[in-house]
């Protein structure tokens, strides 16, 4: 199971207005963990008033630059976005999970491939970062990237993409496309949408001869590359997809509940046991699952769907009662058998007694 | 067209979801429970195989039982390993159930899950003998490869390029039957085996397929987990099934 690991911010960069590259380094000891293929993310998270958020940016940098570089750009609204934009410097410590991902085919030195890449805004970091490694480590390769943006002062990595081009001459192409700011092709004006790409296919881009396309930006640039893509002959298994920002769904709303209202003696006292070791601590009596409470406890309790489906999360109620708001998962037998899914279950009783271990 | 656009709306339309931070929770859990079955059985299966290797009757056939029994716990594997980025602890996942555990011969299962794993019914039933084990491994070998149109395009991604990778693997593992079913149809006996084999098990790998008008189907399909309903890829199964016994003459 991924785990936290605690990086130091060596350097925050201003890359646009509204949007940072933040250099961050391992402890010594993590270093082999943070090791990254192109294209990956981490993972990050931070307390907020008591509220842990996770959020996952994409690495910008190339494998064998030696350094780890997120990219985050604020988005309305985002409290993880806007605290790194404002408050972050170098010096402090953010915790992260190792990269994960899959947005990357394998580095081939010997191929020759045509690779095809299309940005929408910050979507940009992970193309960026396998842009990099294309370019220096599959030398026979070309990458055309199609970059959309809303004007030119909002652009990414603008500079280090032009720098990519003068460094390794006639191999790396880029079409800005850009919605509010006219250009001399009207074609390079607006939204990648399904007439934009018929264009592009028409006159700038051969489908035929590219590879691999990778398309990382909001969803419904997404479907109109894909979907102009599979028109264009690229079989499913050609076409990789990074879902970005606006992807990320909103924090889960939490019950309402205010722990101060919750008299004295109407809480549970509740005692959990995972991996043969047992805890007891009051938990409330309405507003608050188990595994909630379990986890509020730092027990390290297993779940996954919280949404009572996925039955990762499931315990036996050996003393007291409890009631499962929804239940997808467990078997009418199972539930006699005193089985609950944890994230589903609040207790009823003064006492209950739960075990994950069988 | 906006910048962004609701999730169930883009995955309506074919959008395909590439990180666990970005799919729903209603999703996610459908995306578990469908990794966990596959999961399960093919775990299931390999166990089930393992048993299958000693009732080979040549050396041939004891390499084509190893490397199913192998392949299937491969793919286990890497499926886990997907569900491992959801949370899922894969190590005690592994080991939460007995994936040789049997019923009996003659319990009649349906298309209902037992117990807390999600391996498809047909794994629960036991291997009774190489004609058995052949037989078993055409039937549900073509409903794995039915099942794999499906799989292989999830809109998942990273699970999706799972099942791609595996599809081709699992053909091998329905064609390695196939080449067992024709030495075991060339001889009378092999024949009566075969024919005893088809009755058990046929109607337990198309209870595999579920029930037809799923009720579950409409939002899987919603979520581009799911393209074509149970009972359109039980019929091609069925057409399959049909055409290979055909050419077997049975």
């Amino acid at each position: 199971m991924a785990r936290f690991h605690p990086l130091t911010v060596t350097d925050v960069r201003r890359e646009t207005r509204d949007a940072v590259v933040v250099t961050l380094a391992p402890r010594d000891e993590d270093r082999a963990l943070f090791d990254f293929t192109q294209g990956q993310y981490l993972t990050l998270r931070r307390d907020f008033d008591g509220e842990e958020l996770r959020r996952s940016y994409s690495i910008c940098a190339g494998v064998g630059e030696g350094v780890l570089k997120v990219g985050i750009k604020r988005v309305d609204g985002g409290a993880f976005s806007t605290w790194a934009n404002e408050n972050l410097a170098p010096g402090d410590e953010i915790d992260a999970m190792p990269p994960m991902g899959k947005f990357f085919t394998p580095i081939e030195p010997e191929a020759e491939k045509q690779y095809l890449g299309f940005a929408g805004g910050s979507g940009i970091t992970p193309l960026l970062s396998i842009i990099k490694t294309v370019l220096a480590r599959e030398p026979k390769s070309k990458f055309t990237l199609v970059y959309a943006n809303r004007q030119i002062s909002s652009i990414m990595f603008r500079e280090e993409l032009e720098d990519l081009k003068n460094l390794h001459l006639g191999r790396l192409s880029v079409i800005h496309v850009l919605e509010q700011e006219g250009q001399e092709i009207d074609l390079f004006t607006g939204r990648i949408d399904a007439a934009k790409m018929q264009a592009l296919f028409a006159h700038w881009l051969d489908a035929s001869a590219v590879d691999t396309a990778f398309i990382c930006g909001p969803e419904p640039m997404m479907l109109a590359i894909a979907a102009a893509l599979r028109d264009h002959g690229l079989a499913d298994s050609q076409i990789r997809f990074e879902l970005f920002a606006s992807g990320q769904p909103g924090r889960a709303r939490t019950r309402a509940v205010s722990k101060t209202a919750v008299a004295p003696g109407t809480g549970t006292e509740a005692t959990v046991t995972l991996d043969g070791a047992t805890r007891s601590f009051e938990m409330a009596r309405q507003g608050q699952t188990i595994l909630e409470a379990a986890l509020e406890a730092k027990m390290d309790a297993p779940y996954s769907c919280k949404a009572g489906v996925c039955s990762t999360c499931r315990c036996k109620v050996l003393e007291g009662e409890v009631e499962m708001v929804v239940n997808h998962a467990l078997e009418d037998y199972e539930v006699r058998a005193g089985y609950v899914l944890s994230c589903q279950a609040m207790p009823l009783s003064a006492r209950v007694v739960v075990t994950y271990d069988e | 067209m906006s910048d962004t656009m609701n999730l169930d709306d883009y995955l309506a339309q074919g959008g395909v979801l590439t990180a666990p931070g970005n799919v729903p929770a209603r999703y996610r859990g459908e995306l578990m429970r469908l990794m966990s079955s596959f999961v399960d059985s093919e775990l299931a299966a390999s166990a089930g195989f393992a048993g299958a290797i000693n009732f080979a009757p040549g050396i041939r056939e004891r390499i084509a039982a190893s490397r199913i029994t192998l392949e299937k716990a491969d793919h286990a594997e890497r499926v886990l390993t997907v569900m491992a980025d959801f949370g899922t602890d894969a190590g005690r996942y592994q080991r939460q159930h007995d994936w040789s555990a049997r019923v009996p011969r003659d319990a009649d299962l349906g298309t209902s899950r037992q117990a807390g794993d999600m391996r498809l019914s047909v794994f629960h039933y036991p291997i009774t003998g190489w004609a058995d084990a052949v037989v078993m491994n055409v039937l549900q070998g073509l409903a794995t490869g039915v099942q794999m149109t499906e799989l292989t395009r999830v809109s998942y991604g990273p699970l999706a390029e799972v099942f791609r990778a595996i599809a081709p693997r699992e053909q091998r593992h329905a064609e390695l039957g196939l080449e067992g079913l024709e030495r075991l149809v060339a001889s009378d006996e092999g024949r009566a085996q075969v024919q005893a084999a088809l009755a058990y098990w046929q109607p337990r790998v198309a209870a595999t397929f579920g029930v037809a008008g799923s009720e579950r189907y409409p939002m899987l399909r919603k979520f581009g987990l799911r393209h074509a309903p149970n009972e359109e890829l039980l019929a091609r199964w069925k057409t399959l099934v049909a055409e290979h016994l055909a050419t077997s003459g049975l």
